[in-house]
């Protein structure tokens, strides 16, 4: 079994809202990140990794369950841990009113990190020219480099990001994206948490999905996404109706997209192109349609009847 | 913890509102300076000549009425219903002189005890203020959820931020007491009374002084302590102001035997070492009807002593055990 990061067993945690109903967040969450290389910690809106990555740092106790880090209980023994820790959840959060460079300070200051290694991680993070403008006048993407900027003052062995793209244009994201492959590719251990499967695929090297605060589906990316479901595939033939009924009787689904057939249910698209070369149809573009967290996530939950 | 508190003291310096109301507290100082050398000052020649045409009309006036008024005053005085004033304090009409038109000259000793206590209120208020808007925004920007990422001790960062509040207005009122009292003493010495001020006096008013700002370090990390509870510099400002007007002010003026049992009694009997409040007793007098008198009472420094400090710890117990146990999400 590979060295673990985080490991939590049946975690759970209840909200009661204003009105005294109960909300399970996360019931019986059992996650075990590698150490080293980038893990996507997958989810929808409201699936519960939020309060997950919460409870891992402390921030919400959890109601039931176990969890360590580096093979720590937390929240027990974190502060043993928390110095190897860096962690950015939901927006980042610093003071308004201070500049990015002081805010830095202030941090670097209560963990003793030495005051120059503030300059040092604003280069990093491309901040070193606004460092002295104040955060509330940053982007978004700004932000969020500052936030990353934060978790590198402590040279941390284990980064967690909880959705580190939200409301970021494309050259941010690609920006975090490289920033993250590039934490994991240095040894780090880095847990991403995200809603949007492309975004996590790309630079993952594990995941987990959740569904409803429970663990849906773990292991490497390949595993999770191609043994989830079977593969889907765009195809570009003449006869469009002598093709559906050859793949239909083949057990496939087919559904017409524009000049292309979709093509769900085949095990291998190799099938699709042998069953209609069988019956002269020859295929002139064969694309395989990654499946979207969604389909991957519907897919999970009919499973365990969620 | 000494690192935190000192992280939290130059995040505390660094704030514009610790910045804006310590300006504003100076300014207030130099206001209350502009009130001494008011008081203390001369009358202008027609303020003089003001006072003595009122001087010669009061003696003028008691020359030719005060005998009768005196036996007519102690002719009625039967009348009085019981418990009577005494004959010679009720019908005392004694001969005017020009002083009682003019200004009394100003004693430092006497007056600057009542200058500290009230730069104290002010000091207090203060303190209070910048401290619950030094905890409640870390909560209203959430800062304190990144914070508590880099140290998940609670209580060690819980106590940095009260540490840190309380210590960083111990300088700041004790700048101002001084240059209250400083100025206060020259200002009075150029145009009142300042003779009496033995080294006693100096003792007292130190003392003073020293009580003011322990209770403004307190009123600081109360603050904190407030400004966590409700994690919002908004909801902290309009609970004090609340408990000032509808309980020291409403409340204590329709039941003013709660007075030993509100914060400002016991604040002024603490910084003054006793102080006196007035109660109205009623009843049934001699002669059946029902009276009520003014009873004037003192409240020892030892009760606001203990009140103080019994508020004060319960407080930050308080919010030490809500900030331990409260969940992070914002």
């Amino acid at each position: 079994m590979p060295e673990l990061a985080i490991c939590t067993r049946g975690l759970r945690k209840t909200y009661r809202t204003r009105r005294g109903r109960r909300i399970v967040a996360v019931q019986g969450l059992d996650l075990d990140v590698p150490v080293g290389g980038v893990h996507g910690f997958l989810g929808p809106n409201g699936s519960g990794k939020t309060t997950s990555i919460r409870m891992l740092l402390g921030l919400v106790r959890a109601d039931a369950g176990s969890m360590t880090v580096f093979g720590r209980p937390v929240p027990v023994r974190l502060p043993e841990v928390v110095g190897r820790i860096g962690a950015i959840v939901e927006s980042p959060k610093f003071f308004p009113a201070f500049s990015g460079r002081k805010n830095l300070e202030l941090l670097a200051e209560a963990i003793g990190a030495p005051r120059s290694r503030v300059g040092e991680v604003l280069e990093q993070t491309s901040l070193g020219d606004r460092g002295r403008d104040r955060f509330r006048t940053y982007s978004l993407g700004m932000k969020q480099r500052l936030a990353i900027a934060a978790t590198l003052l402590k040279e941390p062995d284990l980064l967690i990001f909880d959705e580190p793209t939200n409301g970021l244009d494309p050259a941010g994201i690609r920006e975090i994206r490289e920033t993250m492959r590039g934490l994991g590719d240095q040894g780090r251990t880095v847990l991403v948490s995200s809603h949007i499967l492309a975004e996590v695929e790309q630079v993952a090297d594990t995941v987990s999905i959740i569904g409803h605060g429970r663990l849906l589906a773990s292991g490497s990316v390949a595993e999770v996404i191609g043994g989830g479901t079977a593969a889907t595939v765009k195809v570009a033939v003449d006869n469009h109706e002598a093709a559906a009924r050859i793949l239909t009787a083949a057990g496939m689904t087919v559904r017409p997209d524009g000049r292309y057939l979709l093509v769900d249910g085949a095990e291998h698209p190799a099938d699709v192109t042998r069953r209609l070369a069988h019956q002269e149809l020859y295929v002139s573009e064969l694309i395989p349609v990654r499946a979207g967290l969604e389909s991957v996530f519907l897919e999970l939950t009919a499973e365990e009847g969620l | 913890m000494l690192r935190l508190t000192g992280v939290e003291l130059r995040r505390l310096a660094a704030r514009r509102l610790t910045v804006v109301g310590v300006l504003g507290v100076l300014v207030i100082t130099a206001l209350l300076l502009v009130v001494v050398w008011n008081d203390a000052r001369p009358l202008s020649a027609e303020e003089q000549r003001s006072a003595q045409l009122q001087y010669e009309a009061a003696h003028a006036y008691w020359v030719e009425n005060g005998e009768e008024d005196r036996r007519r005053c102690e002719a009625d005085w039967d009348k009085q219903p019981d418990p009577k004033p005494a004959k010679e304090e009720l019908c005392n009409f004694r001969e005017p002189t020009v002083d009682d038109f003019g200004k009394p000259r100003v004693v430092f000793a006497e007056t600057t005890p009542d200058r500290l206590l009230g730069a104290s209120y002010l000091l207090v208020f203060a303190a209070f203020l910048i401290g619950a808007s030094f905890v409640g925004a870390e909560f209203s920007t959430g800062a304190i959820g990144n914070w508590l990422t880099f140290e998940p001790r609670r209580l060690r960062v819980y106590g940095s931020k009260l540490l840190a509040a309380a210590l960083g207005f111990v300088p700041v009122a004790g700048v101002v007491l001084s240059i209250l009292l400083l100025g206060t003493y020259l200002i009075i010495g150029r145009l009142g009374d300042t003779s009496g001020t033995t080294a006693e006096v100096w003792g007292d008013l130190t003392a003073i002084g020293g009580r003011a700002v322990l209770l403004v370090a307190i009123g600081a990390a109360l603050g904190g302590v407030v400004g966590l509870l409700l994690r919002h510099t908004a909801a902290a400002i309009g609970v004090a102001m609340g408990y000032l007007v509808l309980i020291e002010g409403v409340f204590a003026g329709f039941l003013n035997s709660a007075q030993p049992w509100l914060v400002k009694l016991n604040f002024d009997a603490f910084v003054r070492h006793d102080t006196t409040y007035y109660v109205n007793e009623c009843g049934g007098g001699d002669g059946g009807n029902y009276v009520c008198n003014s009873i004037e009472k003192t409240l020892s420094f030892e009760h606001g002593a203990w009140y103080l400090g019994i508020v004060a710890v319960v407080l930050v117990l308080l919010g030490g055990a809500v900030f331990h146990r409260r969940d992070v999400n914002s």
